[in-house]
């Protein structure tokens, strides 16, 4: 903190406001039996009727505002009294570390050191970040009228802080001195923000669901109290968060109602993962492959807020698939060396007009005859598809194996783009006898 | 008609070395001037006390083991709140192990009679755990309360008289909260749910024990489980009959803090304002009170609430925290502050007890 000269009749004095805290120490409290008497005493009979009264008329009188005694400093008052926790709070005692995300707030006074009153003072606060710097507050509209002899005035400020890096809170004061000498104090404050969290990010595509795993890392020195984790997703996706089953206790304590365990991520290096399952809604005409972002709210001593925001998130990119083709139907009993009919459909996902199209089934790599072919002519046309157009059709098939077999290869061929689509995924059908 | 009791011991007894066989009515007829020493304890007195239990020693005017342990305890306890830890372990040091067949009733049964059992003060326990940890063991102290804690537990088992387990039942509370007290200064914050949340379990729905929940869930950010537990206490204050102020207050702080946390500090303000005409020995609420004036910028009547405070209830006022809320004030509010600062600490070194430690003045 910078001083100011000694002609300056102002100066500034700063303290930093974030939520106060609770104190905490180990008090020195005792049951005065513990302190007179021996512990066993009270196995004896004669001990157990006439002690207890004796103690109680001599020792443990409640406290009246007569009393001057130190008696609360050295006696148990109620059995909780020896947990450190009282609800006292304590001022911050220092400045702290500041992280990006959180809100400063600081209490600023200017005191008026010298015997004679000042008066007209403009009085301006702001933040100097690397690259900005931004204003808290300013008086120059309505000027504060005066200050007298050691008096002050005092105002708090608030900011978000939204860098990292360094940062100087800038207070000016311009006021006319006991002379009627127009004076300019500048004060400088600096600190530096720091980032609290860091956040991993793995996409993987299993089928066609992208799984996203976020791994958040707390670099504070404070545990971190997880408000909120959410995923935003972008337009053309939607997300749904996937949770491990709860291992649930059998425990039917009267406790269980008031503690949900808190979802505390640990000081210095502690990570804590999430996964969510991420499908495309609508295939949107754009070929993004971004999927959305984090959006983390996290609360510190006394619910102190932070809340950031990860850039977007990119995940592999995903051609859309340009055609659809599907079973629409298979025949519930098909025999062997019997004709059969297989429903299928052909969907144009795109904007514009595709086809027209060869449908075949292609033919493997092995010498043995397939199982299941096309009966009759073996490529099948059909015409051209408008945009997001579909149509049915069928196939007409003939299984020449028994039992569990597979239909397999059915191919689509664009015949004016020359485009041959991965063949549809195989289908197993049960083959019977007449 | 009496002729089977047991007739007294033909031999002298000293009047102050069972207080069972007499009809006793004052404290001394259980440790040699027991009320003077009680009396220093209530005033803070600390530094007499040692005097006295030396002086006592040095004229050997402690006749009976447990006179001795009872002033041995004394000093302890009093060395360790002078924070002169190392002294206080040196007594400790003195003594054999606890379980030593000197400091049972059965081995004098001249002076003791039928009774038998240990007659070591409970206390000393206490400070056995206590004090590595305040010389820099935490670990040896942190298991020492574990371990004190199975010895409580087992004399619970063995399912004494009412009173007794009574007594027994106060202590297992009392180690309990010494262990979670240790968790809390090392910032172990779940390790301290898990703790409080077996205390409920096993029955303990004090007002005061859920308050203090709260407040861990609230230093932890976790604000809608301090709700809840707050809620179980506005019940307990409710719908208590008695409607003594020192539950009604312990329910109106906790509705200040939902509000200070809110940021709603007028309202935290009134609330603490009607704990203190409830109660005007509420330092919390006078505290906390002056707190709030400072997030309302009224630096000013923050430091008058303090001040006042000190003037007007100095015992209980005169707590560590509060002074040390009251130099931040000062060093504030005051470009001087060290001269106000310094008259604090002379009126401290006036009025306070032995015990208080004037370092949170920052002088």
């Amino acid at each position: 903190m910078s001083t100011p000269p000694a002609t300056q009749s102002l100066a500034f004095r700063v303290m930093r406001l974030c939520r106060p805290s609770f104190h905490v120490d180990t008090p020195l409290l005792l049951d005065p039996s513990d302190l007179i008497l021996g512990e066993d005493i009270f196995d004896d009979p004669l001990a157990a009727t006439h002690l207890p009264s004796l103690i109680d008329t001599h020792l443990t009188n409640p406290i009246d505002s007569s009393d001057l005694s130190y008696r609360s400093r050295f006696l148990l008052q109620t059995p909780f009294d020896s947990f450190g926790l009282t609800g006292l709070l304590v001022l911050p005692q220092s400045f702290g570390a500041i992280y990006l995300g959180e809100t400063f707030c600081s209490y600023i006074s200017i005191n008026n050191s010298s015997n004679f009153e000042v008066r007209d003072i403009v009085i301006k606060a702001e933040m100097q970040t690397e690259r900005q710097r931004i204003l808290l507050l300013d008086t120059s509209k309505a000027p504060v009228e005066s200050i007298r002899a050691s008096g002050r005035y005092d105002f708090i400020v608030e900011h978000d802080v939204k860098e990292l890096g360094a940062h100087t809170l800038v207070c000016t004061a311009l006021y006319s001195d006991g002379d009627g000498e127009r004076k300019y104090l500048p004060q400088f404050f600096k600190f530096i923000v720091a980032n609290p969290l860091s956040v991993r990010t793995k996409v993987r595509v299993v089928k066609e669901t992208t799984y996203l795993e976020a791994c958040i890392e707390n670099h504070t020195k404070t545990n971190l109290y997880m408000d909120q984790v959410e995923f935003e997703p972008a337009p053309n996706w939607s997300a749904k968060i996937l949770k491990a089953d709860e291992h649930k206790s059998e425990d039917n304590s009267p406790s269980r109602e008031i503690l949900k365990p808190p979802v505390l991520v640990q000081s210095g290096g502690g990570i804590r993962n999430y996964l969510y399952q991420l499908s495309l809604s609508s295939l949107g005409s754009a070929q993004s492959n971004v999927l959305g972002k984090l959006q983390i709210t996290w609360r510190t001593n006394l619910g102190e807020p932070g809340r950031l925001q990860t850039q977007q998130i990119l995940g592999t990119p995903i051609t859309p698939k340009e055609i659809e083709l599907h079973v629409a139907e298979v025949p519930s009993a098909i025999n062997l060396d019997r004709p059969f009919l297989v429903h299928l459909n052909l969907t144009n996902q795109t904007d514009r007009e595709l086809g027209p199209f060869e449908v075949w089934m292609s033919q493997d790599d092995t010498l043995d005859e397939k199982a299941v072919m096309i009966n009759g002519l073996q490529t099948l046309e059909l015409s051209q598809l408008e945009a997001f157009g579909s149509t049915d059709f069928y196939l007409n098939l003939i299984a020449t194996k028994l039992g569990v077999q597979k239909i397999t290869g059915i191919t689509v061929f664009d015949k004016s783009e020359k485009k041959t689509y991965a063949p549809l995924p195989d289908l197993e059908i049960f083959v019977d006898m007449h | 008609m009496d002729s089977n009791s047991p007739q007294p011991e033909s031999t002298p007894v000293p009047p102050s070395s069972d207080p069972l066989t007499n009809q006793f009515t004052s404290l001394n007829d259980l440790a040699h001037e027991l009320t003077s020493l009680q009396d220093l304890a209530n005033r803070g007195s600390w530094l007499s006390i040692v005097d006295k239990v030396n002086r006592a020693r040095s004229l050997s005017l402690l006749n009976t083991p447990h006179d001795h342990l009872t002033y041995l305890a004394y000093i302890a306890l009093s060395l360790t709140k002078l924070r002169r830890f190392q002294e206080a372990q040196t007594e400790l040091d003195s003594l054999d192990d606890f379980n030593s067949h000197h400091y049972r009733y059965e081995t004098y049964p001249k002076i003791y009679h039928d009774r038998s059992g240990s007659m070591v003060p409970f206390s000393l326990r206490w400070l056995h755990a206590l004090l590595p940890i305040k010389l820099g063991n935490r670990q040896e102290g942190l298991d020492r309360f574990y371990l004190l804690l199975d010895f409580v537990r087992e004399k619970l088992n063995r399912n004494g008289n009412d009173e007794s387990v009574k007594v027994w039942r106060k202590r297992e509370v009392f180690v309990v909260n010494h262990i979670i007290n240790q968790h809390l200064s090392n910032k172990e914050l779940s390790v301290c749910i898990d703790l409080i949340d077996a205390l409920i379990s096993r029955g303990n729905l004090d007002p005061v024990l859920l308050s203090k929940l709260g407040y861990v869930q609230m230093q932890i950010g976790d604000l809608d489980g301090a709700n809840v537990s707050f809620g179980k206490v506005e019940k307990i204050a409710s719908e208590s009959v008695e409607n003594e102020s020192g539950l009604r207050n312990l329910a109106s702080r906790n509705k200040a803090l939902v509000y200070l946390v809110g940021k709603d500090y007028l309202s935290a303000v009134r609330e603490y304002d009607e704990c203190i005409e409830r109660d005007a020995m509420d330092y919390v609420a006078i505290n906390n009170k002056a707190i709030c004036l400072m997030y309302l910028r009224d630096l000013a009547d923050s430091i008058k609430v303090l001040e006042s405070s000190l003037e007007r209830v100095p015992t209980v006022a005169l707590n560590e925290t509060l002074i040390v809320n009251l130099c931040s004030m000062y060093e504030l509010a005051y470009v001087n502050h060290s001269d106000n600062k310094r008259t604090l600490n002379n009126w401290i070194a006036r009025v306070a007890p032995d015990d208080f430690d004037s370092s949170c003045t920052r002088v």
